[in-house]
């Protein structure tokens, strides 16, 4: 064991000194700032419509969707969505609480719901698809291998380093989107009551369970799912980074495969085993929010399940193919 | 292999950054699992809902003299303004004819929900949105009974089938109309201030011969018990649409053959316009 850290070491630097984790700073820098100048602009565009009223902009908003209950033309899917989005509203109105209080705090809370099913597993791919098949690209993978390490170290090692920087990414972009956010809508929010616990269920939602929590505490609850998410996907590129001997390639391969889970997760309701596919699984954060899963049986414990199984599946694979497999260009 | 003293720093920030993060979300990540799967109600009291409750009652009324006219509207499809192509209805056409008259006139907001009868619009009314937008407005314009009496005739393309009989148009009038009353009286309660104006009804079946004399009996009967109501308040008034529509259902009716079309909420909007200054 005393020889995994200065492996772990290695690894590290590599990667700040390839630029990856710089790459991820960079896109986040430049992403962001167009996410909250587009939401400045819809904050200033409702405030001409219904002043600094929420409330009235809320119930207007809650009328809207009443509406569309009505219609035959609406998909029964979109309604059960639409019930659950108006009860929330309609329990926020009640307690007296707005949901979307202006500031940089629900602005980042509201960005990291949006981006724990694709936007963050893509940043992680940056590092995650490239730690094996990189070396392989470059070449290096021969001088690593004929060290005097176990393979398996080796592979061990790398693992380690991916956890470090999925946990970093993480972070980074919550610290990037407060910060850049918080210059245009102001750094306050963190103890604003947020409501979770909805339960979806026959009727629209079970508000036995609801409860109030500060959104600092929302927050990190997200992070702490998205994390994971992050941790899952990492270990399946890790696992095509270790399969196919290209960057590129195994880029690719990763991204169709989420891209494919955006696309499922808004029509596979009717196709019910898609549910055990790693990326229909991504939006963890909704059972914070009580959105209603993409497909019918799905809840919390279902979805880290599906995750830790394909997770570990790939951990397998990986270690399997990397310690047997020869080295030849 | 010794590394060089910015590797020995990149390595050093570098670890220990992610072992504090990662600490950080696995107990973000346990919370969160914990928060889900173990939820426990409680109800929400925080410090400062009284407060902004209370402050909320005190500047919901608004004062018609410095901020003119501040419509809101509730009811069924006709205050939606379902038939106009454009979209717009007899209130966001009367507040258009106002701003044109250079009146400050603002729509605050619109309730109306297609197929809404009278007792689901009871039931909204207490909601505290709905009680919060309403108290925003210094003109409420109220269009409801239309679906009750007609037993929801607006399902389109089945109207044969749907069409009521002589018979129920009047049957299911007195139950109606008193939670027309009901409706009515909360308005004033909620908001005392406040201008109501109530929509009468038309009679959109005066092209089906045998309902063209029962409708018109029925929809003048209602009109009628509507002013009843309307004339004990002074802050209430009915603005007639009957008369409009008798003759005109070519013209004023959209396609469905039950709302009105553009030209027929212009109509019903320069009447209102009328009424109000």
């Amino acid at each position: 064991m005393n020889s995994i850290w200065p492996l772990v070491q290695n690894e590290t630097i590599k990667i700040i000194k390839k630029k990856r984790f710089y790459v991820i700073l960079l896109v986040l820098l430049v992403l962001v700032p167009m996410f909250t100048y587009a939401q400045m602009r819809q904050a200033q565009e409702n405030r001409t419509k219904f002043g600094d009223d929420w409330r009235t902009e809320l119930q207007q908003a809650i009328t809207d969707n009443q509406n569309s209950l009505g219609s035959d033309r609406v998909p029964e899917e979109w309604k059960k969505y639409r019930r659950i989005f108006i009860q929330q509203m309609q329990y926020y109105l009640q307690n007296d609480v707005n949901p979307n209080e202006p500031g940089g705090v629900t602005f980042t809370r509201e960005f990291l719901n949006n981006s724990s099913s694709l936007f963050i597993p893509l940043l992680i791919m940056t590092i995650a698809s490239d730690l094996v098949s990189g070396e392989r690209t470059g070449g290096t993978i021969k001088m690593l291998l004929t060290r005097p390490v176990r393979r398996w170290k080796i592979l061990f090692s790398k693992l380690i380093t991916l956890t470090m920087f999925v946990s970093l990414i993480v972070v980074s972009t919550f610290i990037i989107c407060y910060a850049i956010s918080g210059l245009v809508f102001g750094y306050s929010g963190f103890t604003i009551p947020v409501f979770t616990g909805f339960q979806p269920s026959e009727a629209g939602v079970d508000m036995a369970t609801v409860h109030a929590v500060d959104q600092w505490q929302f927050i990190l609850m997200q992070m702490g799912l998205i994390w994971f998410v992050g941790l899952t996907v990492g270990l399946l590129a890790f696992m095509v980074s270790v399969l196919v001997r290209s960057t590129a390639a195994s880029i690719v391969i990763m991204m169709a495969a989420l891209i494919a889970g955006t696309i499922l997760t808004n029509m596979a309701s009717s196709w019910s085993s898609a549910k055990y596919l790693f990326m229909v699984n991504l939006g963890l954060t909704n059972y914070l929010s009580g959105s209603p899963a993409p497909i019918e049986g799905m809840t919390l414990p279902f979805s880290l399940a599906v995750l830790a199984i394909w997770a570990a599946a790939s951990l397998v694979v990986s270690f399997a193919v990397f310690t047997k497999r020869d080295v030849m260009n | 292999m010794k590394p060089s003293s910015s590797s020995a720093r990149i390595w050093r920030i570098t670890s220990i950054a992610s072992i504090v993060t990662t600490l950080l979300l696995i107990s973000g990540f346990v919370y969160a699992i914990n928060d889900v799967v173990n939820p426990v109600g409680s109800s929400y009291t925080a410090e400062s809902s009284t407060d902004s409750a209370a402050q909320n009652g005190s500047q919901a009324a608004v004062d018609p003299a410095t901020e003119g006219i501040r419509v809101a509207a509730l009811g069924d499809s006709l205050a939606k303004g379902t038939g106009d192509d454009e979209g717009s209805g007899f209130v966001r056409r009367t507040v258009n004819l106002l701003q044109q008259q250079g009146v400050d006139a603002k729509l605050v907001a619109n309730l109306g929900i297609n197929g809404q009868k009278t007792g689901q619009v009871i039931e909204s009314l207490d909601e505290s949105g709905v009680q919060h937008t309403l108290r925003q407005a210094n003109v409420i314009m109220l269009s409801i009974g239309a679906n009750d009496l007609f037993n929801g005739g607006e399902a389109l393309g089945n109207l044969d089938e749907q069409a009521p009989t002589a018979n129920q148009l009047l049957t299911n009038q007195p139950k109606a109309a008193a939670r027309l009353q009901k409706i009515l009286d909360r308005l004033a309660k909620i908001n005392p201030d406040a201008q109501i104006i109530y929509l009468g009804l038309y009679n959109p079946f005066g092209d089906l011969k045998e309902l063209r004399i029962p409708g018109n009996q029925a929809v003048s009967a209602w009109n009628m018990k509507a002013a009843g109501i309307t004339n004990t308040n002074e802050h209430m008034m009915v603005i007639p649409t009957f008369d409009l529509f008798q003759n005109n259902l070519d013209q004023y009716l959209s396609a469905d053959h039950f709302h009105p079309n553009g030209d027929g909420y212009e109509q019903i909007a320069t009447r209102i316009v009328q009424s109000i200054r």
